[in-house]
C-alpha cells in the first residue's frame, strides 16, 4: 500500500484523498466553503496556505470546468488546475508527512494506551473529529494540565470528567502546541485513510482461519465414513465367498439361497459345539480369562491412592489455558506463596479483581466472584494435588533453591482448560527425582563443605539423594 | 469344587471391574487408608470435614483485627556507611500519592543483584501488562488497555515514592498489588522500573 500524503488539517487531508480517489472539485470546494472547515483554514501554517489560496482563487474556473467538459478553454484550465494541485501536493506531502509521522510516534508513545484514533472509546474518548469538537488552544490546555481545566469549571471539561467515571487523564506538560498539532494531523490522516482494505483483511482472516480449523475434523469424519463403507463391502464379499465355499463343500447345488444360509449356520453351530467340547481349548479359555482378569485386578490395586488424571469441576470455570497460556500471566502472580512457603496458595478474590475489577465484568463466571465478595462467602475451590498427611512437601524449597519449573510436576498447565493432576505423586516418583537431580551448588557457600566431602567418596556429581534426599525423616515426621 | 472355581473367577471378575471402572476425572479414586491420608490438625488448604467452630465451616480464618504483618521485620539494607534503616511500615493513605512522592525514598541499595531480583519480580508481577521493556505492550495490556509507556514524557521522571505507592495502592486502571508483593520486593521492582524508564 502506498503511503498516503498527510496534511496538517482535516480538509486538506480530505482533499488529497479525494484527489487520489476520483477527485471532484465540486466536493472539494463545497468542503472549503463549508462553515466547519472555515475556522480550520485560519490554523493552517503559512507555507501550506499558498497552494490553498491559489486553489481558492481559481475556484470559479474549476466549477465551470466541471460542468463544461468539452470546452477547450476549460481543458487548459484543467491542466493549470492540475499543475496548481500538484504544486500544492508537493508542499503538503513533503512537509506534512513528516508532521504526521512525528505525530504518530508521539501518539503511540503517549496516547494510544487510552485513546483510539477512531471514534471508539477505549479508556478515554475516541479522538476522531476532535478538531470539530474542540479548538486547538483548548486541547493544548487540557493535555498539559487536565486537572486545572476541570478545576477552572470549564463546562465541557467537567462534563467529560463526569462522563468517564471521574477518571482523570494523565497530564502531559511536556507536549507543546506543535506536538499536539502533529498528533491531530496523525489522527485526521488515519481517519481519512481508506479503511476498506484493512477491514476486508480483518473480515477475511477469521473466515479463512475457521476453514482451516474445521477442515481436519470434516476430513476425518469423511475418512471414517469411507472406511466404514469399505469394511461393509469386504464383509459382504467375505460372506458371499463363505456361502459359495460351503455350497461347494456340501455339494448341494440345487438348494435355495435360504437353505444355503441355514446350512452354513448349522455347520457353524456344529463346529462351535465340537470346539467347546475339546478339553484343551476349554482349559486354555478359562486360563486366558483368569490371567486377563488377574492383570486388570492388579493394575487396579496398584492405582489405589493414586489420583493421576483427577480433574474435578471447579466452582468457577477458570481456564489456565486462557490466563497462563494465551495471556502468559506468570504462575507467581496468583500463586504468591510458591516462593515463600509450603503451599503455593490459591489466590484470594482480590487478585482476580486486579483485572476483573475492570474487564469482562458481564461474564456470568466473573459475576460469581463479585457475588462471593459482596456476600463475604469464600469460593470453595476443589483441591487437585493432594499429598497424604504423612508426607511433607514444601514448595519454596523446591522452587527457590531447587529452581524446579512448575511444569515439571504439574504438567503443561498453560494448555489445560481444567487443571488435571498429571504426575502420580507417589513416593517412588519423588525418590526417582531425588536420585536423578543434581544439586545446584554453584556460587552457594552453603554446599562447599558438602561438595568437598562428597568428592572424597564419589566421582559422581552431588545429587539430592547424597544430601539426605532419601532419608525417611526428611519427608515423614 | 467346580462351583468354587466359578465363584472364584466370578469374584475376580467383579473385583477387576470395581478397580478399573473408576476412570473418572471427577473422582480421586480409592484410598487405602484415609485416616493416614487426611490431616488431623487443621490444614489451611485441605478441608475434609466442615469445621465446627470457624465461620463458613472453614479451617482458614482471617487474622484478628489490628494484626501486624511480621514480614516487614527486616530493617537494615546495605552495609558500612551506606547502610539504611527502614521499618518499611508505611501509613500513607492511598489517595496521598503526592505525599508518597515527597516522603518515600528507596532504602534498598541499587546494585546488580537488586536489579536482577527486581527484574525477576517484574517478570512475575508486572510483565504481562507493562511488557518486556515497560512500554505497556504486554499480552494482557492488549485486552486490558490503558497501560502507559514508562519511557513517555509524563512517566519517565516518576520517582521512587510514586512508583512504590502505585504498586501498593494502584492508580487509574491499575489495582493495588500490595497484597502480592512485600515492601522489600516492591522497592526492588522500583529500581528495575527506573532502569526501564531510562530505556
Amino acid at each position: 500500500m502506498t503511503k498516503l500524503p498527510i496534511c496538517q488539517n482535516n480538509f486538506i487531508t480530505q482533499f488529497i484523498v479525494n484527489f487520489r480517489n476520483n477527485f471532484s472539485y465540486k466536493t472539494f470546494f463545497r468542503d472549503i466553503i463549508n462553515t466547519n472547515a472555515a475556522p480550520n483554514y485560519r490554523k493552517i501554517p503559512l507555507q501550506y496556505q499558498i497552494p490553498i489560496l491559489l486553489l481558492w482563487r481559481e475556484k470559479a474556473n474549476f466549477f465551470n470546468m466541471n460542468t463544461v467538459k468539452t470546452n477547450l478553454h476549460s481543458k487548459t484550465m484543467r491542466s493549470t488546475a492540475k499543475l496548481i494541485v500538484a504544486f500544492g501536493l508537493l508542499f503538503c506531502t513533503q512537509t506534512m508527512a513528516q508532521d504526521a509521522a512525528a505525530g504518530e510516534a508521539l501518539f503511540k508513545n503517549n496516547c494510544s494506551s487510552c485513546h483510539a484514533v477512531t471514534g471508539e472509546r477505549v479508556i478515554g474518548p475516541g479522538l476522531k473529529g476532535i478538531t470539530a469538537r474542540r479548538d486547538l488552544a483548548w486541547i493544548v490546555k487540557w493535555v498539559n494540565n487536565p486537572q486545572a481545566v476541570i478545576a477552572s469549571g470549564d463546562k465541557y471539561a467537567v462534563e467529560l470528567y463526569n462522563k468517564y467515571n471521574q477518571a482523570q487523564m494523565t497530564a502531559y506538560p511536556g507536549l507543546k502546541e506543535a506536538d499536539i498539532s502533529n498528533i491531530i494531523a496523525y489522527i485526521d490522516a488515519s481517519n481519512a485513510a481508506p479503511a476498506a482494505p484493512a477491514a476486508g483483511a480483518v473480515a477475511a482472516a477469521p473466515s479463512s482461519g475457521g476453514a482451516t480449523d474445521s477442515a481436519p475434523s470434516a476430513l476425518f469424519s469423511y475418512i471414517l465414513v469411507a472406511l466404514m463403507v469399505v469394511m461393509l463391502l469386504v464383509l459382504g464379499v467375505l460372506f458371499a465367498i463363505l456361502t459359495i465355499l460351503s455350497k461347494a463343500v456340501t455339494g448341494n447345488a440345487a438348494a435355495t439361497s435360504a437353505a444355503n444360509g441355514a446350512s452354513f449356520m448349522d455347520t457353524l453351530k456344529a463346529n462351535l459345539s465340537k470346539v467347546s467340547q475339546n478339553p484343551t481349548i476349554r482349559t486354555a479359555t478359562v486360563w486366558l480369562f483368569i490371567l486377563l482378569a488377574g492383570k486388570a485386578t492388579l493394575d487396579g490395586a496398584f492405582n489405589i491412592g493414586i489420583s493421576q488424571g483427577y480433574a474435578p469441576k471447579q466452582p468457577i470455570a477458570f481456564s489456565h489455558k486462557l490466563h497462563a497460556g494465551q495471556y502468559e500471566i506468570n504462575c507467581n502472580y496468583c500463586h504468591t506463596g510458591v516462593n515463600r512457603g509450603k503451599s503455593a496458595h490459591i489466590p484470594s478474590a482480590n487478585i482476580c479483581m486486579n483485572c476483573h475489577g475492570a474487564i469482562k465484568r458481564e461474564s456470568p463466571e466473573i459475576q460469581k466472584i463479585y457475588a462471593s465478595i459482596e456476600n463475604q462467602q469464600p469460593i470453595e475451590w476443589v483441591r487437585v494435588h493432594n499429598l497424604p498427611d504423612h508426607a511433607y512437601f514444601n514448595h519454596a524449597q523446591h522452587v527457590n533453591v531447587g529452581a524446579i519449573e512448575c511444569t515439571q510436576c504439574h504438567g503443561e498447565i498453560e494448555k489445560m482448560e481444567v487443571v488435571q493432576q498429571r504426575s502420580t505423586l507417589t513416593m517412588g516418583w519423588c525418590i526417582d527425582c531425588h536420585r536423578k537431580t543434581e544439586v545446584n551448588t554453584k556460587d552457594n557457600a552453603y554446599y562447599d563443605k558438602l561438595v568437598s566431602a562428597h568428592k572424597l567418596e564419589s566421582k559422581e556429581p552431588l545429587k539430592v539423594a547424597n544430601i539426605g534426599g532419601l532419608e525417611c525423616s526428611k519427608c515423614h515426621y | 469344587m467346580k462351583n468354587n472355581k466359578i465363584l472364584a473367577s466370578g469374584l475376580l471378575f467383579l473385583l477387576s471391574i470395581a478397580f478399573t471402572a473408576c476412570d473418572n476425572h471427577d473422582s480421586t479414586g480409592y484410598e487405602y487408608a484415609p485416616n493416614m491420608y487426611h490431616p488431623v490438625g487443621y490444614e489451611p488448604l485441605s478441608q475434609i470435614d466442615s469445621n465446627r467452630i470457624n465461620q463458613y465451616g472453614m479451617n482458614m480464618r482471617l487474622p484478628v483485627d489490628g494484626t501486624i504483618s511480621r514480614r516487614n521485620y527486616k530493617t537494615r539494607f546495605g552495609s558500612g556507611d551506606s547502610a539504611v534503616a527502614d521499618l518499611m511500615v508505611y501509613n500513607i493513605n492511598k489517595d496521598s500519592l503526592r505525599i508518597a512522592e515527597r516522603v518515600l525514598s528507596n532504602p534498598v541499595p541499587n546494585n546488580e543483584k537488586t536489579l536482577e531480583d527486581g527484574k525477576e519480580l517484574y517478570v512475575r508481577y508486572c510483565w504481562h501488562c507493562h511488557g518486556e521493556n515497560g512500554e505497556g505492550n504486554g499480552p494482557v495490556a492488549e485486552k486490558y488497555k490503558g497501560v502507559p509507556n514508562y519511557k513517555s514524557d509524563a512517566y519517565k521522571n516518576m520517582n521512587d515514592g510514586h512508583i512504590f505507592h502505585v504498586i501498593t495502592h494502584g492508580k487509574g486502571r491499575m489495582w493495588p498489588h500490595g497484597s502480592q508483593v512485600s515492601p522489600e520486593e516492591r522497592w526492588k521492582i522500583v529500581h528495575y522500573v527506573h532502569k526501564l524508564q531510562q530505556g
